[in-house]
């Protein structure tokens, strides 16, 4: 399997404090990996530091076997996706265009210069695409609505919808089960690994929730004060002492 | 405590509200005694936020009668409410981004009098863990989702309320953290606190809650009281099942 | 050495007026989030107010000055109730637009109230104010100094320990976040925001009699820009959250200030140029350069979720027979109003027309950069300035036909714009204003003035087009560049519908939303700013070379400053979110104005004033604009909408609101 990204001691400050100290880990092509750890530990400003959003105060990161370019949008039309751990989306747009945005921008058809020379309505294939993708994530329904104006379970299907519209190859996802019932988790877990099937996206995932971890992850990472502190199978991780004391606790 | 507990915490009756042209509560029915612990549990969009927010004033009451902590209230403000003992912990972050945990937990915890604030203080820094405690001059912007919720968790039940409405308490928490929480907020129980406690996760109400309220599209459907034979849960699952 | 303590003393009542205002903006930034522009409007008005006491019989300026601190405070009070707590908290641009409303109406107001200012300085506080109290270095340090300095100082010290306090520091620095979350622990908001506003208020009307009585000046709203200046520069140097920065900074602008007209000959070609034109320059550095007004307008409300969502748009809500109905009338409409404003209407109004259709180009490329990009340029009409400066110079040296002048005019604007549009990638909301106030007030300053660009006052003639395609039209002048105008606003019209119907528009929407979301989605949010901004820029580069056509001529009272900032809350409030809103309020303005100056003068008519009771009467609107920030236009069309909709369907349309259809 080819090596899609990787984190070479990676570290990041602020004033003194060492939100994430010298992180090394791998995502193969088309490979899910789960990363857990205790609040704090770090894993949303790595993800921030992937996607272009924060600067390195050291290490390298490499995409692709080539180094990242420095803004994310750049680094989104490479084909690194995002949703957020508080979910953002864009108030005053409907769902679809949601994913009209992302697709349009993904492809360069998007900007001033298309609008004036009468280029600006969405072609019939983007539309098609947007519908293809809604239907993935179950959010045929509600295309139109506006989607601020959606309960938190189809908001983040409309976060995952608008960061899988453009086909990425790897999709760093944060949290994205937090705040959804049961029955919703497990559907995102579905569009997941439908998604991973479709067009063998590699993901990174987030998460406190155990069985969405071990619904989606083939390989779990484990983190706790800005370090890496276990890593492999799922069984492995969670059985490891640390884990247990950071993060699992009592309940396994 | 047989007197105290006929006095309700919390009376909806007929309730409405709504957000714009969004309704919200329609015709919501329910009561909640004091020193009881209720989830309120439901799909996403069945009203339950509205519900704390209702009863912590922050959302007007539309129509309908609702009374809190014996108090007839329509549209009182809500920090009126806060005074007489309602503490909300909302839905998401819950702090002020732009202060410090200290001072957030300053604001958060409140007090009559100045022995009062002192003693809640000292209590809400105390339910911190170390790291956060150490790190309490720092705006609470910085800290990551998690850790903010850990201090708005806290400071809430430093607070020293009389009803507690919880909005999802444990979002964004590792499971360790999550349980913690859980535990100090059995711990409010039973200092004859009630708790409504907004949860999308049964195992988590489990050993909290003594009876449920399923709502669905802003009225209450089913409500669930434990009993000798079994948990809450069974009294969920044995007539009805709640995905 | 006694040369520079003279300088000094002279500047000490700049100093503290610079200080207790540039206190009073970051006081009020930090708890209400808004940034009161109006500061300056109030400082005046609280002098008129002592002015006015003292010549209708209060005998002593102390009393005077006591009673004035009386009334300031329960004026903020009330600007509080009607205006600025009727604002949703997350809302900061309707927060902008409200404050500069209030500039804008208030000295208007005050000089409409008063029309005969006070053509004497005011009187002092105390009558034995001028005699020296003793000397440094042979200059005499009077008693009003003292006075000013104990006064500032005292003040300064009542805020800062009033902030220490946990009941209202603390609120007051959580309010601004979220008040609903404030309330949630046992505070009262509304009371802690009504009382910033009350201190604040307080603030400017001590700056202002500070300010005035210090310098002995006449009272005149002019002065107040640069009160208004300075403060901001010395409000952004403590990064509006610092307050006795933002004390110290203004002391030192003050010094600054008073040394350097002290040192530079008034002789020098320097002078008139650059003096007053310091302080922009040093806000502008700030504003590029000081890291914490970057991030001013990062936090959002974590709250927000609670508000009703905002109503909406009318297009979304109307039967499919209307739209089609709208679609197949609008050009017969055109032609019906064109054809009948070039048969009946006599031509003085049909130039008032013209000039409303010029201005309604202007107004579109406001529509561009804020109904669509959201950002708040205050700097439009300095490009429509350049735009029509350009026009006039190529065609009357170079000898350019007069068309090909105005294609370049928009070009030159366009350029203009990208000046705008660096700095603005780092910045936005509120900076951007600031940035884009400090563009036109140097533009104002620096550039119309001098005479290679506008002959000075004596102005450069413009020419109209006489015939276009061959087609001659000099025969009908007037009602040909009517139609050659409105040709053209419609043309533009047509482009920004493109825009914000077209990828453009969703993706700017996009990025006002959620910048990171935006551009982690692939958004290029650099091009597209630079590319509106500029595009931006010389549309209101176009609709100012069409209205110095329509003046037929152009000089450097033609584009002043001021009215940047009047059209922008002019066209936002009438609503900026759709091309109709614009070319509304550019026919509004320009035929109230019109209307105005006909009115006779045996009734109060004067040519004078034409121009500020059209301002008053439009600012009016901006008191509507915190029940209905999506403007007045698109109101009364969803208000419209709704009725067809229940003649129609025979219900209610699901969507609509409890509060529209109360
Ligand atoms: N901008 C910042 N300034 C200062 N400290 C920061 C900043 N951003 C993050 N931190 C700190 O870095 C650490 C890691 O934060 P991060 O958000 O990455 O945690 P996390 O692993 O995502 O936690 P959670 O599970 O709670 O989301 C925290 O201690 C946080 O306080
Ligand atoms: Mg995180």
């Amino acid at each position: 399997m080819k090596r899609l990204l990787e984190v070479r001691d990676v570290s990041r400050h602020f004033g003194g404090n060492a939100a994430v100290d010298h992180v090394s880990l791998d995502v193969f092509d088309g490979e899910a990996v789960g990363l857990i750890g205790s609040n704090g530990a770090g894993k949303t400003t790595l993800f921030r530091m992937i996607a272009g959003e924060l600067a390195l105060s050291g290490g390298r990161i490499e995409f692709d076997a080539t180094s990242l370019p420095h803004r994310p949008d750049q680094r989104a039309r490479l084909g690194i996706a995002r949703t957020f751990q508080i979910v953002q989306l864009f108030g005053g747009l409907s769902v679809l265009d949601h994913l009209l945005v992302a697709l349009q921008a993904h492809e360069g058809r998007q900007g001033p210069m298309r609008d004036v020379l009468w280029k600006g309505s969405s072609t019939p294939e983007e539309e098609q695409r947007c519908l293809e993708t809604l239907r993935l994530c179950g959010l045929s329904d509600v295309a139109d609505a506006p989607a601020t104006a959606l309960g938190l379970g189809e908001r983040r299907a409309v976060e995952l919808a608008r960061a899988l519209v453009v086909r990425p190859r790897l999709l760093l996802a944060d949290e994205p089960s937090s705040g959804l019932d049961a029955h919703e988790a497990a559907r995102l877990a579905r569009v997941i690994a439908l998604a991973r099937r479709e067009t063998g996206l590699a993901v990174l995932l987030v998460e406190h929730d155990l069985h969405m971890v071990e619904a989606i992850a083939e390989r779990v990472i484990a983190m706790d004060a800005g370090r890496v502190i276990a890593q492999g199978t799922f069984d492995a991780v969670l059985h490891d002492e640390s884990v247990i004391a950071s993060w699992l606790g009592r309940s396994a | 405590m047989a007197g105290a507990l006929s006095v309700s915490a919390l009376v909806f009756q007929d309730v409405h509200a709504q957000y714009g042209p969004y309704k919200a509560l329609n015709g919501l029915t329910a009561s909640i005694a004091e020193g009881e612990s209720v989830a309120i549990l439901g799909r996403n969009g069945a009203g339950k936020s509205t519900l704390a927010r209702v009863a912590s004033g922050l959302v007007p009451v539309a129509s309908g009668h609702l009374s809190v902590l014996g108090r007839s209230v329509a549209r009182t403000a809500p920090h009126v409410l806060a005074r007489m003992g309602v503490v909300h912990l909302p839905e998401g972050v819950g702090l002020f981004s732009g202060l410090t945990i200290e001072e957030n937990l300053v604001l958060r915890v409140g007090g009559a009098s100045r022995s009062a604030r002192r003693r809640r203080l000292a209590m809400a820094l105390g339910g911190l863990n170390d790291e956060l405690r150490s790190r309490r001059r720092t705006k609470a912007g910085l800290l990551s989702g998690g850790q903010q919720r850990l201090v708005a968790v806290t400071a809430a039940l430093a607070a020293e309320p009389r009803l507690l409405l919880c909005d999802e308490p444990a979002l964004g928490l590792s499971p360790v953290a999550g349980d913690e929480v859980y535990a100090a907020l059995g711990r409010a129980r039973d200092l004859g606190c009630a708790l409504v406690v907004i949860e999308t996760r049964l195992d988590r109400i489990e050993h909290l809650c003594s009876r449920a309220i399923v709502l669905e599209k802003g009225v209450a459907v089913y409500d669930a009281t434990s009993s000798d034979q079994g948990g809450i849960l069974d009294a969920l699952t044995g007539s009805r099942g709640v995905s | 050495m006694g040369v520079f303590f003279g300088y000094v003393l002279a500047s000490i009542p700049y100093g503290c007026a610079f200080s207790l205002v540039a206190v009073g903006l970051v006081l009020t930034y930090r708890a209400t989030g808004v940034f009161n522009f109006a500061f300056a409007a109030e400082a005046y008005a609280a002098t008129v107010v002592y002015s006015e006491l003292i010549s209708h019989g209060v005998q002593r300026g102390w009393a005077a000055a006591i009673v004035v601190c009386v009334i300031a405070p329960v004026f903020g009070a009330l600007l509080d109730f009607g205006l600025f707590s009727r604002i949703a908290p997350g809302n900061r641009t309707a927060k902008t637009i409200m404050a500069l409303g209030l500039t804008v109406i208030l000295p208007q107001i005050v000089e409409t109230a008063v029309p005969s200012n006070p053509p004497v300085p005011p009187a002092p506080f105390f009558s034995t104010s001028f005699i020296p109290v003793w000397r440094i270095g042979g200059d005499p340090v009077f008693g009003s100094a003292i006075c000013e300095v104990a006064g500032t100082i005292l003040v300064l010290i009542g805020l800062v320990l009033l902030l220490r306090t946990r009941r209202f520091g603390l609120p007051i620095r959580a309010a601004v976040e979220s008040p609903k979350l404030l309330e949630l622990s046992g505070v009262d908001a509304r009371w802690v925001l009504r009382f910033a506003w009350m201190i604040s208020t307080a603030l400017a009307a001590v700056a202002g009699v500070l300010y005035q009585v210090g310098s002995g000046a006449t009272v005149d709203p002019q002065n107040y820009d640069l009160l208004l200046v300075v403060s901001i520069a010395a409000a952004a140097l403590a990064g509006l959250r610092n307050l006795p920065i933002a004390a110290l900074g203004g002391v030192l602008l003050g010094l600054a200030e008073g040394l350097v007209q002290g040192y530079v000959p008034s002789s020098s070609i320097w002078y008139p140029a650059l003096v007053p034109s310091l302080p922009f320059l040093f806000l502008l550095v700030l504003l590029i350069f000081h890291p914490t007004l970057r991030h001013l307008e990062d936090t959002i409300d974590p709250m927000a979720s609670i508000e009703p969502p905002p109503p909406v748009p009318a297009v979304a809500m109307r039967p499919p027979i209307v739209d089609r109905t709208i679609r197949r009338m609008r050009w017969p409409f055109l032609g019906v109003v064109v054809f009948g404003v070039i048969l009946f209407v006599p031509a003085d109004w049909t130039e008032a027309l013209t000039e409303g259709a010029a201005l309604s180009i202007v107004f579109l490329s406001i529509t561009l950069l804020t109904g669509l990009a959201g950002q708040l340029s205050l700097a439009q009409w300095m490009f429509a300035g350049i735009g029509a400066f350009t026009t006039a110079q190529l065609a009357e040296n170079r000898h350019w036909p007069i068309l090909l002048a105005a294609l370049a005019g928009a070009l030159v604007a366009g350029v203009a714009g990208l000046v705008a549009a660096l700095p603005a990638l780092r910045l936005r909301g509120l900076p951007v204003a600031l940035l884009t106030l400090c563009l036109a007030l140097l533009g104002d300053d620096l550039l119309f003035p001098t005479s290679w660009v506008s002959n000075g006052t004596s102005g450069v003639p413009v020419p109209r087009p006489s015939s276009i395609f061959g087609i001659d039209f000099s025969s009908v002048d007037s009602e040909g560049f009517f139609v050659l105008t409105v040709v053209v606003m419609i043309a533009v019209a047509g482009i920004v519908h493109l825009l914000l119907r077209g990828t453009t528009g969703r993706a700017l929407t996009a990025v006002h939303a959620s910048p990171i979301g935006a551009s982690s989605s692939g958004v290029q949010i650099r091009r597209m700013t630079i590319l509106v901004f500029m595009l931006s820029a010389s549309i209101a580069g176009l609709g100012g070379a069409f209205y110095a056509m329509n003046q037929q001529t152009v000089s450097q009272d033609s584009f002043v400053y001021y009215f940047g900032p009047i059209y922008l809350v002019v066209v936002v409030t009438i609503g900026a979110t759709t091309v109709e809103g614009a070319i509304t309020a550019g026919m509004a303005f320009a035929l109230i104005n019109n209307a105005l100056m006909n009115v006779p003068q045996s009734v109060g008519g004067t040519q004078l004033h034409s121009t500020a009771l059209t301002v008053i009467l439009l600012s009016l609107g901006a008191f509507t604009y915190a029940k209905h920030p999506e403007g007045i236009v698109e109101y009364a069309k969803r208000r419209l909408a709704k009725t067809v909709f229940r003649a129609v369907e025979h219900n209610d349309h699901p969507l609509v609101s409890a509060e529209d259809s109360a």
